[in-house]
């Protein structure tokens, strides 16, 4: 009970402190926006329905990852910058339990990037949305950006230790959008990327939004989504007293 | 049992990485010191810039490891019992950094209530008592990014003293904000240590510690050069005399000339707009004054002043030897 | 003269090092080389999925707007850093000749794109399996070139710009999503609406795309002067844009004594 007020309490006040950069809110809804336009330019011009229906889908939830994949390994070094980082170690609190609200808040950033971006294709495109199970529909999605927080957990966690690791942010952004079957089926990719793309939380995820859009049982890709999204939160817990321990060796906590 | 214990701490840093040219170098920020601080007592680690005060300070709150020696706050090794410490102790440090800037200073407060486990129903009320304490009422609602210094000072004490720590850690609190603020901060911290709270202040302002600290450690070069109360430390070169003479048109030239005369033992100089004042340490102030006005010879004299040494004079005393 | 060349290359390599200092292979390899070739690859396979293009459209418009993305955050940035740093104010003021200031400070930045863009082009095509004649190279080089700077005149207009908002990140990221929707990166101007693709044509990288994409397809270096000529043109205007907007931005800060703008 103490845990869940903990992250709720933490969740809204990064959320709130989030969303008011114009770098970590605005710009997490708007940039995505850039992507999404071009797929709906690309997938338009072959006048397939239903094909532009299903990139549509796919493309807004690429901002879902765009927003944790970028913030999450960022997050730590603003911290780091802000002199917060310090503080956020020294409090009697586990690490994990401060952090994890944290990644979590940037990818609520990334659903509102989703739905703002299905609006831009509702209205700036014409492109009609309507969901066969619409309250399941938005379960998959909450599932599914929680989820992706558990990710960007996993990377934030990394880069309290090593500064660099914000670099691999941005890294992951791409190939996570390509094989994860956002736009394109796992079906077109080579055989060796599926066991890959089993283990990436995102790959269900899109599966059990395009499931409860479409039609089909999302029931389980929502649970796998959820599932594979835990390892990696269990892998940066288990991490994280080792990390941060390594980084009071290290003196890489403060930024001088 | 003292509050803070430490035995021979050491930490050194190594620098330079594998890409960068050069060697890696070790720097020994902190080298093997030792002090310890009793329940309710406020004490003082004084030093320049550098001296290893902020080193000391982060390996006591845990957030840095030490490379040599040992250190407990409250019984509890600063090594193996980390959360233990954490759970007990305050950190406030200087600077407008530390805060949520797009947050506002209610929400920093509440935020970090969380963090330390201030129970929920005590929550709103205590934040209310310390908005009180250090004067930020009715500011509570604004983004701290509006703040004056002194306002993030002032909630950065508050911060620190949400879940009522038995220690409080303040490094260097006074960097940056005005007299005035400076004064109301060692009115809070005097406050504090009335109500039992034990406090480890660093700073490099002396008269910070003579006016506040019950004992002080000069620090310089991650070294103890001397600890004890304020008057001893001053009675180290209390059976010396400063003398001070104002000079209007320039006195560089002629420092080496005042150090050499017998029976002086440091000379400094303070500039101001309009003059310079030449500070001379003496063992006995009658027949080195003569002395040193001879050596000014030609120069536009004001004020000259004999006076009674002060902990600054101790201090610098103290630094200028190490 | 000789203090005008020492700026020019001493003052433009030590800001563009200082911006850079966190540069370390870990970081590098990622950004410049892993990064954008997963970009090309994932528009091909979009492409491919959508059955539009072919993979060389997608690695041609990518592996060029790659000259645009270091030109466009790195004047962004190293000017905008000068002024978190506080010391915009010291560089404007200091006697210093702006022109070979400010233009020292483009040089490495257009090197750097074009040597991503390159490596990109390379690995893509060797990864797509993409074909292009081996008498395109030379002249695509050429077009890279031409591009980058085009892309480094709108970088320096953004700077200055971002002297006037305070978020130069945001700017920038803003001015490149503008660049990759527009300029026929991935969608052909074709399929833009009318009014979008009336933009482009005074974008940066639009005509520079189209001519490297002329050339992979067999066209002679004589079939894309016009191209060239028009991108490397739209690149002095905005250098010239940028360089006025700064120096008058100097000339109202010594007036109204901001130099660090707030």
């Amino acid at each position: 009970m103490k845990i869940l007020r903990l992250v709720a309490v933490g969740w809204w006040l990064q959320l709130k402190n989030r969303s008011r950069s114009s770098f970590d809110g605005l710009l997490s809804i708007l940039y995505p926006l850039f992507f999404a336009t071009t797929i709906f330019f690309l997938y338009r011009q072959n006048g397939d329905e239903a094909a532009l229906v299903s990139a549509a889908v796919g493309a807004s939830l690429m901002g879902v990852w765009s927003a944790v994949s970028t913030s999450a390994s960022t997050t730590l070094q603003g911290e780091r910058r802000q002199g917060t980082l310090e503080l956020l170690v020294a409090a009697p609190t586990p690490f994990s339990l401060v952090i994890l609200p944290a990644t979590v808040s940037m990818a609520t950033i990334g659903l509102w990037s989703f739905i703002v971006t299905l609006l831009w294709g509702r209205f700036a495109f014409g492109i009609p949305i309507s969901f066969d199970q619409p309250l399941v529909f938005v379960i998959a999605a909450v599932v599914m950006t929680f989820s992706l927080g558990l990710v960007g957990f996993l990377q934030a966690m990394a880069s309290v230790r090593y500064r660099a690791a914000w670099a691999l942010g941005t890294l992951f952004e791409f190939p996570v959008w390509l094989v994860c079957g956002f736009l394109v089926p796992l079906s077109s990719l080579p055989d060796w990327v599926t066991p890959i793309a089993y283990l990436l939380p995102p790959t269900w995820g899109v599966s059990a939004v395009r499931a409860a859009a479409f039609g089909g049982s999302p029931w389980r890709d929502i649970a796998l989504c959820l599932a594979t999204g835990a390892i990696y939160a269990a892998i940066g817990v288990a991490l994280s007293r080792r990390l941060v321990d390594s980084a009071r060796g290290n003196a890489t906590l403060a930024l001088t | 049992m003292p509050v803070i214990e430490v035995d021979q701490l050491a930490r050194s840093y190594r620098s330079g990485s594998r890409f960068s040219r050069g060697a890696r170098t070790e720097v020994e920020a902190v080298r093997g010191i030792s002090f310890e601080v009793e329940p309710g007592e406020l004490f003082g680690l004084l030093g320049p810039n550098g001296a290893g005060k902020t080193t000391t300070i982060k390996m006591l709150i845990t957030l840095l490891l030490p490379t040599g020696g040992s250190a407990r706050v409250l019984g509890y090794d600063v090594v193996a019992d980390p959360r233990e410490v954490r759970r007990r102790i305050g950190y406030v440090f200087g600077g407008d950094k530390g805060l949520y800037e797009r947050l506002s200073g209610y929400d920093n407060l509440r935020y970090f209530a969380e963090l330390y486990g201030v129970p929920p129903r005590e929550q709103r009320q205590r934040i209310a008592e310390l908005l009180d304490l250090v004067g930020l009422t009715g500011k509570e609602g604004q983004r701290v990014e509006g703040y004056s210094r002194g306002m993030r000072q002032r909630l950065h004490i508050a911060r620190g003293l949400l879940h009522k720590p038995d220690v409080l850690f303040l490094d260097e609190p006074s960097i940056g904000i005005d007299p005035v603020g400076a004064r109301e901060l060692r009115e809070t911290v005097a406050a504090l240590v009335s109500t039992g709270t034990t406090v480890l202040l660093t700073t490099h302002y002396m008269f910070e510690d003579d006016e506040l600290c019950d004992r002080i450690a000069v620090i310089a070069g991650g070294a103890i050069l001397a600890e004890g109360t304020p008057e001893q430390l001053k009675s180290r070169v209390a059976d010396g005399h400063v003398v001070e003479i104002e000079v209007f048109d320039g006195v560089d030239d002629r420092i080496d000339a005042v150090r050499a005369i017998a029976g002086v033992t440091s000379v400094g100089v303070e500039s101001s707009d309009r003059s310079q004042l030449l500070v001379v340490r003496t063992a006995a102030a009658a027949q080195v004054t003569p002395a040193v006005l001879a050596a000014l010879e030609g120069r536009s004299l004001g004020r000259v002043a004999t006076r009674e040494p002060t902990l600054e004079d101790a201090y610098v005393e103290l630094v200028r030897d190490a | 003269m000789t203090a005008a060349l020492r700026i020019f290359f001493f003052g433009g390599i030590t800001s563009y090092r200082a911006l850079f200092h966190w540069l370390t292979p870990w970081i590098l390899i990622p950004t410049f080389i892993v990064e954008p070739i997963f970009q090309v690859l994932f528009f091909a396979f979009v492409g491919r999925d959508a059955g539009v293009g072919d993979d060389s459209f997608y690695l041609i418009g990518n592996a060029v707007q790659f000259a645009a993305i270091p030109c466009l955050f790195a004047m962004g940035n190293t000017i905008g850093n000068e002024r978190y740093t506080q010391t915009l104010g010291l560089l404007l003021a200091s006697p210093a000749r702006r022109l070979p200031l400010f233009l020292g400070r483009a040089l490495p930045v257009i090197i750097n794109g074009f040597c991503v863009s390159l490596v990109v082009l390379v690995l893509g095509a060797l990864v797509l399996r993409v074909h292009i004649p081996a008498e395109a190279w030379v002249p695509i080089v050429g077009v890279l070139v031409v591009t980058s700077f085009s892309c480094t005149g709108l970088g320096l207009a953004t700077a200055a710009l971002a002297l006037r908002v305070r978020e130069t990140a945001v700017l920038s990221n803003i001015i490149i999503g503008i660049l990759i929707v527009f300029c026929g990166v991935n969608v052909p101007l074709s399929a833009l609406p009318a009014w979008m693709s009336t933009i482009s044509y005074v974008l940066p990288l639009t005509h520079g795309i189209e001519a490297a994409r002329d050339l992979a397809g067999g066209a002679s270096w004589s079939a894309v002067t016009g191209l060239v000529a028009t991108e490397a043109l739209i690149g002095v205007v905005y250098a010239a844009l940028g360089m006025a907007m700064l120096f008058a931005l100097e000339v109202e800060s010594r007036r109204h004594a901001s130099l660090e703008l707030a």
